[in-house]
């Protein structure tokens, strides 16, 4: 049974712990790292949806990446940036149509979410589950 | 799985790995120019050099770049003998001869005690060592918009004929990756310029701001099939638009459900 990285949008209150439980998660040689996710504003009162990278099925970030530097993890079920390969073209960062590659320009890198190697730290944190990790049937 | 011996600790390696990897592992450190993981290994900068030896060599050794060897069986690898720091200080203070102006060789000299060239400077130093590491990135992503024209002194990275390259789309990798940063590019509001080209860079059609050059836009939707509408906005809009949309999913399966 693998595991899902649910977003459930309708229990989002907007408080940003998964952003700030993000950013903390990545920090890299003492500097906070960017966050991969973002609860935003869904033009709707009270409604804000966490977007994050939804691991598509044929992604735009891997078609776009020109020195195959984006991999399928086969554990964790999430695509990932091998930071030593990428050449920061920003290729990905344009292509992906939701906006979930990003540069973190502070450790100058791209990055996207990669469900913290099979964990969701922001699942953990968030307060009313609207970030859920779970088993589901397939 | 092979076993090599890394100043006297026991270390396991994969077959067909290159023995810099292993060391990068091991957090052995090694300074390295021209090595980058997203293309093969060149040898240019030579720093990366280590002393390997066998038990039935008899007492021979012999100095490899560690970025172009793979490891084998019984390797024993020394990285901070006094010969190869020598032949790294020896190394540095050519580079600076040829780079004296440049901050990263100057830092790397520095760590190993060379604060001046003992060579002569030559005529017009510049801060490209002719690592190629910029040419065999563009060659990795397709382009091969740059290469080494010249020989021996008169060698240096250039477009084709030394004009604007017509096979460059600007996606900035060579500049990004340069160790010295040598390769200049200028980001003004809408427009780059590199290698002498100068590209329009597209609009985020909501608010504007700059994003990939129209020629690379092209390239990828040509060549790697992900539609050109994709780069009509930038990641914050693509976020924007994305909340937005699930937002409307929300809200009507919300209202369904009731």
């Amino acid at each position: 049974m693998k595991s899902r990285f649910i977003v459930t949008p309708i229990l989002c209150t907007g408080c940003r712990t998964c952003e700030l439980a993000c950013s903390f998660t990545h920090a890299k040689d003492g500097k906070v790292g960017g966050s991969r996710i973002y609860p935003l504003d869904a033009g709707y009162k009270d409604l804000y949806v966490p977007v994050v990278c939804l691991q598509c099925e044929d992604p735009a970030c891997v078609k776009s990446c020109l020195v195959d530097a984006i991999y399928f993890n086969e554990n964790t079920g999430a695509y990932e940036i091998n930071t030593e390969i990428c050449v920061r073209c920003m290729a990905c960062v344009a292509a992906c149509p939701f906006g979930c590659s990003l540069f973190d320009a502070q450790q100058n890198l791209v990055i996207k979410c990669d469900l913290c190697g099979g964990d969701p730290v922001c699942a953990h944190f968030c307060p009313t589950k609207a970030l859920t990790y779970k088993p589901i049937a397939i | 799985m092979v076993t090599v011996t890394i100043n006297g600790k026991l270390v396991r390696a994969k077959e067909g790995e290159m023995l810099l990897a292993v060391l990068r592992r091991e957090k052995i450190d090694i300074p390295a120019l021209c090595h980058h993981e997203a293309v093969e290994p060149y040898g240019a900068c030579r720093l990366c050099m280590v002393e390997i030896t066998r038990k039935e060599w008899d007492g021979w050794k012999n100095m490899v770049t560690s970025c172009l060897y793979p490891v084998a069986d019984g390797l024993i690898i020394q990285t901070h003998t006094t010969d190869l720091i020598e032949l790294r200080k020896t190394i540095l203070d050519l580079y600076l001869a040829r780079c004296p102006n440049t901050p990263e060789i100057q830092d790397l000299a520095a760590q190993y005690g060379v604060n001046q060239t003992s060579y002569e400077q030559v005529a017009e130093p510049n801060d490209c060592i002719l690592c190629g590491l910029c040419t065999r990135i563009c060659d990795r992503m397709g382009f091969s918009a740059i290469s080494a024209v010249n020989r021996g002194h008169g060698r240096e990275i250039a477009p084709p004929l030394k004009e604007a390259p017509p096979d460059c789309v600007g996606c900035l990798a060579c500049a990004l990756n340069c160790p010295t940063n040598y390769i200049k590019y200028t980001d003004i509001g809408q427009t780059r310029e590199i290698w002498g080209r100068k590209f329009e860079l597209l609009r985020d059609s909501r608010t504007g701001q700059p994003t990939i050059p129209k020629e690379f836009a092209e390239y990828l939707s040509k060549y790697r099939n992900i539609p050109q509408d994709y780069f009509e906005q930038n990641d914050e809009s693509h976020r924007k638009e994305t909340a937005l949309g699930l937002g409307k999913i929300a809200v009507w399966s919300r209202e369904e459900s009731q």
